[in-house]
């Protein structure tokens, strides 16, 4: 840590002289360091977070906000800054101030661990890669495993004109396994990934035996069969519950869909939209999640915020913007993907919270239907209420059994319709919080995690 | 922004000052970003300079049969700076290790690759002018529409400098922009009408085009209104007509995952002479299409870009490569060695990343299906897909689909009412004999299309499956 104390100074400098100009004036500086190892049984690749330290001021103008970036945090680079600061505030000079209160927070804060990933070097990560290479060796079929091991500690100081400072230091560390199997040219592939906030710790979760069980699975992937299409009773693992919860509760109480009035939840904010026994929340302080923040990138600290309570949509993710629009208060959802990204407001660690029933009970239930599983993508209509999701693999549910394993499927519909259709969500020990990214549109991408339990409910599906 | 002088060109800063025997390789950038972004009809924020300046060094340590490999980057030009990038990239080459104890640099001086169309002189000079006078093209385009409008949306024009040196003598480069489109065009309103719908508009380009927005505009309209009265397709077998909008979602995905160097070190990449496709399939990669998104006259490891056809009438043909896979198969570079891609994608900003192998435009090349009023009547039933949320294609597996995101019926050879829900998917290519989207090509359009980063005509399928009501 300490990437950015040598800049601090000079920032606070700039920000005093913008200060003097406008209304209101903010900067946000980054800095990374990390190590990553590849390793496929043919090459070892590293690679470390670019020697890349920049800055992003951003100003009050008039009828809205104006930034400008630069890369590098010498006294040469934030003149620049400066200088196009100052050319913004000439041509929109604002005469107003902007919306809401400003934070004025003070933290400072970093990932605490006792077993810090910086002291792991190449030739140790290296070591930690081909042990992971080898507990795939000697599954039949698997043509090739490709391990990546790696951790990154990004550093942010926050600091504003009306008194806000904040710094973290967060370490994300991650490991993934994923083997593949081929037979008569057909090629399936399955992986392991797990990752959180903190130390070495966290690779403690990367065992032989997910591993070897994902080389299963990939093997078994070489057989399984076309899935089904059409309206289905569908029960979804944790993980497709975590894009569940993503897509439609997440993506769709991010305020500036509401003031930009594109959220098919806006108007219903307030009402019972499921049943009773789902809650969603969205917590960027869940100690140790994979987006884990301290604070957002308004200097607003990370909270649980409740989006949906005991089937009432009773919440939404603000930045100060929207918040000032709907009268609400910040939740600490304000990200950006880098300091050459804008704001948005964004998800953090997004789920399902547990119910209470079993597994079993969900599969009887069922009775007929199929269970996805190992969700790798979604996406959300905020207008049309729509949402997407995608399982690497399934089964079929016959007779209240679980039975023949299916290929890569989606899941399609109306998020209200399904919210209808849920008719349970299992308990505690399914609980799972996977680690992943999101974009805002095409772009913006930045660590994201969802999750939840098992979760029953009808949607159409189809070979995917 | 002006351009720099020769010398001043940030790879060459940065090579100037490496020392060392072992063979190194500068990857530079100068760039400067401008974005408007809108809520509604309004500017909500302006943003620019967007100033990114840095580069990355990659070193090569031989040893016996192997190549250690280590690269950094950073935006430090300082001696101090250099030196630290450059230290770390030789501790990472002294672990890394690399299957093959030969590889060639490109070597040579000024305009290696020759001349590609992609930058807009224009967008150069006086990049916030022209990107002011796009947004107030676009705005005036949706003036006056009472039932559509921008919900959101931003234009992104980036204007980059690229320069690339390295030990065996290369110095060269090259200036390009691109502008990159996203909105969503809402439609709405009307009396006890449907709930508003959105068509989501993504789009990357080199130049900008006001001129071309009122026509674009018409359709973007058209087809928020066709989404906000879509309905789910029935579920079943069928025939689909793609347009290259989709298939650019899929095919870069699904070649660049198997006919890669990487792919045959991985021994996963199909054999020379494989038949994988209909009579119909064939497909090139070219990277010289003139103002194509992943065009320039070098790759990023500076080999000039080239056309390699990728399947011959359905048949496996070339495979492309980088400098490192074409010494691992005592080979030569195709130009394929691209920094900065992601999904298909590319970044605005590359010099972070070292190469790795990616197609450049997948070009499929036009078939004697005609029109696509001609396509339409040989699918005779069937749906056309206009739009799919995300394919979200398995590069190794070929799998792909997703949600329809607007689609038509067709029925007796016309397009008929619209689809909105429900999925579609199958295998891109498959192994020899097994069903795949290239095995059931029906027929392929007679016009090309360009649609990032994807060259193509209309295809017919049959069938594909659908899941809906």
């Amino acid at each position: 840590m300490g990437e950015l104390s040598d800049a601090e100074g000079q920032l606070y400098h700039t920000l005093a002289r913008l200060a003097q100009r406008g209304p209101f004036v903010e900067v946000m500086a980054q800095g990374a360091t990390g190590l990553s190892v590849r390793f496929d049984g043919h090459s070892t690749t590293f690679q470390s977070p670019p020697r890349l330290r920049g800055a992003v001021f951003r100003v009050w103008t008039r009828g809205g906000w104006s930034e400008a970036s630069v890369s590098g945090l010498d006294e040469a680079s934030l003149r620049f800054v400066e200088g196009a600061i100052e050319r913004l505030l000439t041509r929109r000079p604002a005469h107003d101030s902007p919306p809401g209160a400003s934070s004025t927070a003070r933290i400072e804060k970093f990932t605490p661990t006792t077993r810090p990933m910086r002291d792991m070097g190449e030739e140790e990560m290296s070591a930690m890669a081909h042990d992971m290479f080898s507990w795939t060796e000697g599954v039949p079929d698997i043509r090739q495993t490709q391990v990546v091991v790696g951790w990154r500690e990004e550093e942010r100081l926050y600091i504003n004109s009306a008194g806000a400072r904040c710094l973290q230091g967060i370490t994300r560390v991650r490991g993934s396994v994923q083997p593949v199997a081929m037979e008569n040219g057909r090629l399936e592939s399955d992986y392991f990934i797990h990752g959180g906030v903190g130390g070495r710790e966290v690779l403690d979760g990367v065992t032989p035996e997910k591993a070897r069980q994902a080389a299963e699975c990939a093997r078994e992937m070489l057989h399984a069969k076309t899935p089904p299409a059409g309206k289905r009773t569908v029960l979804l693992s944790p993980s497709v519950t975590g894009y569940f919860a993503h897509e439609s509760f997440g993506h769709g109480a991010e305020a500036d869909q509401f003031v930009r009035d594109r959220s098919y939840l806006k108007p219903i904010l307030g009402q019972v939209v499921g049943p009773e026994m789902l809650t969603i929340v969205d917590n960027g302080a869940s100690p140790g999640a994979w987006s884990e923040i301290y604070c957002d990138d308004e200097g607003h600290p990370a909270q649980r915020t409740v989006l949906v309570d005991h089937g009432r949509f009773v919440g939404a993710l603000h930045d100060r913007d929207t918040a000032a629009a709907l009268g609400a208060v910040p939740t600490g959802n304000s990200r950006r993907s880098d300091f050459l990204s804008r704001s948005f407001v964004r998800m953090t660690n997004t789920y399902v919270e547990p119910g209470d029933r079993s597994f079993q009970e969900l599969v009887k239930e069922a009775r007929d239907g199929v269970l996805l599983e190992a969700g790798v993508a979604g996406i959300e209509d905020p207008q049309g209420g729509q949402i997407q999701i995608k399982a690497r693999r399934g089964h079929l549910i016959q007779n209240g059994e679980v039975t023949e394993l299916v290929s890569s499927m989606a899941l399609s519909g109306q998020v209200l319709e399904f919210l209808a259709s849920i008719r349970g969500v299992s308990g505690k020990e399914d609980f799972q919080l996977d680690t992943g990214s999101c974009g805002k549109g095409r772009t913006d991408f930045l660590p994201n995690s969802a999750g939840g339990t098992y979760l029953l409910g009808t949607a159409v599906v189809g070979q995917a | 922004m002006s351009s720099s002088q020769p010398g001043d060109a940030a790879a060459f800063r940065v090579g100037d000052r490496l020392t060392g025997q072992e063979p190194w390789e500068v990857f530079g950038e100068r760039i400067r970003r401008y974005e408007i972004h809108l809520n509604g009809d309004k500017i909500e924020m302006t943003r620019g300079p967007i100033a990114l300046e840095g580069y990355g060094i990659r070193v090569f340590r031989k040893r016996d049969n192997v190549t250690g490999i280590g690269y950094q980057a950073s935006n430090d030009f300082s001696d101090e700076g250099i030196r630290a990038a450059a230290e770390d990239a030789q501790r990472a080459a002294r672990y890394a290790s690399f299957p093959t104890g030969r590889f060639d640099l490109p070597s040579g001086h000024g305009a290696t690759g020759g001349i590609v169309e992609v930058l807009d002189r224009g967008l150069w000079e006086y990049p916030m002018d022209s990107l002011d006078a796009y947004v107030a093209a676009l705005r005036a385009a949706f003036e006056g529409r009472k039932q559509t409008a921008v919900s959101f949306g931003s234009v992104r024009a980036t204007l980059s400098e690229t320069s690339i040196c390295n030990s065996s003598g290369l110095r060269t480069g090259y200036g390009h922009t691109t502008v990159d489109l996203e909105f969503a065009v809402k439609a709405f309103g009307g009396a006890e009408g449907p709930a508003p719908g959105e068509y989501w508009v993504n789009d990357s380009d080199r130049r900008l085009q006001p001129k071309q927005l009122a026509g674009r505009v018409d359709e973007w309209a058209r087809y928020a209104e066709d989404v906000r009265r879509g309905r789910p397709p029935p579920t079943g077998e069928m025939a689909v007509v793609l347009p290259p909008t989709v298939l650019a979602g899929i095919l870069p995905i699904v070649f660049g995952g198997r006919f890669t160097g990487s792919a045959r070190l991985q021994q996963v990449a199909p054999e020379p002479g494989t038949k994988l496709g209909t009579d119909l399939a064939t497909v090139y990669d070219d990277g010289r299409i003139p103002w194509a998104p992943m065009s320039a006259p070098i790759d990023d490891e500076g080999f000039p870009q080239s056309r390699r056809t990728l399947l011959d009438h359905g048949a496996v043909s070339d495979i492309l490569y980088d400098s490192l896979h074409a010494g691992a198969f005592d080979t030569r570079s195709t130009g394929n060695g691209f920094r900065g891609m992601s999904f298909g994608f590319r970044s605005w900003f590359r010099f972070l990343q070292p190469p790795a192998l990616s197609p450049s435009t997948i070009a499929l090349s036009p078939g004697g299906g005609g029109t696509d009023a001609e396509l339409l009547e040989t699918a005779g039933d069937g749906i056309l897909i206009q739009q799919i949320g995300w394919s979200s294609p398995d590069p190794l597996t070929g799998a792909f689909g997703g949600e329809i995101r607007l689609g038509y019926r067709i029925q007796n050879g016309k397009l008929a009412e619209s689809i909105r829900g429900g999925t579609v998917g199958g295998i891109a290519f498959a192994s020899e004999g097994a069903p795949s989207l290239m095995t059931r090509l029906e027929a392929v359009g007679s016009t090309a299309a360009f649609s990032e980063p994807v060259s193509s005509p209309p295809v017919l399928v049959r069938p594909l499956a659908v899941g809906g009501v």
